[in-house]
């Protein structure tokens, strides 16, 4: 079972459907959240690498796993505590912003770091909750404000950034509240990267994964290009499309690319060897 | 093996409008990120931008972001040495 959906779901089918897990008190004590979440020890946390430093990746490169292991478990441990994702599917997204409020469409911190991007190309992001206020008051502050949507049109922001390509994914703000529904792509966003590149698992996989069915996959390749946590291949020789169900981060882009419906959304619960691989 | 990437913040001064080695790098290695961390209104003065090789675990040593600059403000380096 998903360790947030034990702790946090109170009942509800998955923890992000509990109303009470988007009600973040409208105060906080920034000083000690600054100090735990190390946004203090590192100048460049706005890289999105805060927790990351050369020590974990020659330790990577020399081999010596115990200490990956330790500085591994070290990040994962203060992340899950202030700041982490879970991978959703569009229909678990859309079902979201019938409870998120107020649902604002902002900047992609991500990419404005990773690209550069300007603010006016880069609103995939949305914010909810009362700190999105604050974003409204100081646009400047907050990289170009926010466009407040009614659950309707945040549904459609949703579905046409999923055409796009993007994979929807909610975060923590404080854990367990949540304040965040991403679009991401590999590589800029900082989430997936880590998740898929250090296998740090700032970005836990969704609930569930994809199945493709080989009598119905007429080998058109289009879904291919949907994959981007490197799960899903192309097998020349079947002329079929190959999902690592291992891999699978269970987002669903594949599927609702694949126009036969040879790809469906299974529980991830419902596979025994996969039921705990998040 | 992993590079050493240098920055000289004193020759990149307007990263966020220049950009080009953001964009020219073919594995996202570098990214920006701000010499002040998360402070209000001091975050988004542009003057307060820098460029660091977040993601060096992935950089192959193909030199095209020294090559771009129009600063010649980064150097990268393997095994401790000069690369160029």
């Amino acid at each position: 079972m998903c360790d947030w959906c034990e702790k946090y779901g109170n009942g509800y089918e998955r923890w992000y459907f509990n109303p009470s897990n988007y009600a973040r008190r409208l105060y906080k004590i920034r000083k000690e959240e600054a100090e735990a979440s190390g946004a203090e020890a590192n100048p460049q946390a706005a890289g999105g690498m805060a927790f990351v430093g050369r020590d974990f990746l020659e330790a990577r490169e020399r081999g010596d796993m115990a200490e990956v292991e330790r500085t591994k478990q070290q990040i994962e441990g203060a992340m899950w505590l202030t700041h982490f994702g879970q991978v959703i599917t569009l229909e678990e997204a859309l079902k979201i912003t019938d409870i998120m409020y107020p649902i604002s469409l902002i900047t992609c911190a991500c990419r404005r770091s990773m690209e550069g991007l300007p603010d006016d190309e880069n609103f995939t992001c949305m914010g909810m909750g009362a700190g999105m206020y604050k974003w409204e008051r100081w646009p400047d502050t907050y990289r170009g404000g926010v466009h407040f949507l009614t659950p309707d049109e945040a549904k459609e922001v949703l579905a046409k950034l999923n055409k796009r390509g993007l994979v929807h994914s909610i975060y923590t703000f404080g854990t367990p509240y949540l304040a965040g529904l991403c679009n991401c792509d590999y590589p800029d966003c900082a989430a997936i990267r880590t998740a898929i590149d250090l296998e740090i698992k700032i970005l836990w996989k969704g609930h569930y994964v994809a199945k493709i069915d080989p009598e119905l996959c007429n080998g058109c390749a289009s879904c291919v290009h949907r994959c981007q946590f490197r799960a899903l291949s192309f097998v020349p020789n079947r002329n079929k499309a190959y999902i690592d169900q291992l891999q699978c981060f269970g987002c669903g882009l594949c599927a609702t690319e694949c126009d036969q419906e040879a790809i469906t959304l299974v529980e991830r619960a419902g596979l025994p060897a996969l039921a705990n691989v998040w | 093996m992993l590079p050493t990437i240098t920055v000289n913040d004193e020759k990149c001064k307007e990263p966020i409008s220049c950009r080009k080695c953001l964009l020219i790098c073919p594995t996202h290695v570098l990214g920006l990120g701000t010499d002040v961390g998360p402070q209000k209104f001091r975050e988004i003065d542009p003057s307060h931008f820098i460029v660091r090789a977040v993601r060096f675990d992935k950089c192959s040593g193909c030199m095209d972001c020294v090559n771009v600059c129009p600063q010649n403000a980064i150097q990268v380096s393997f095994s401790g040495g000069d690369a160029r």
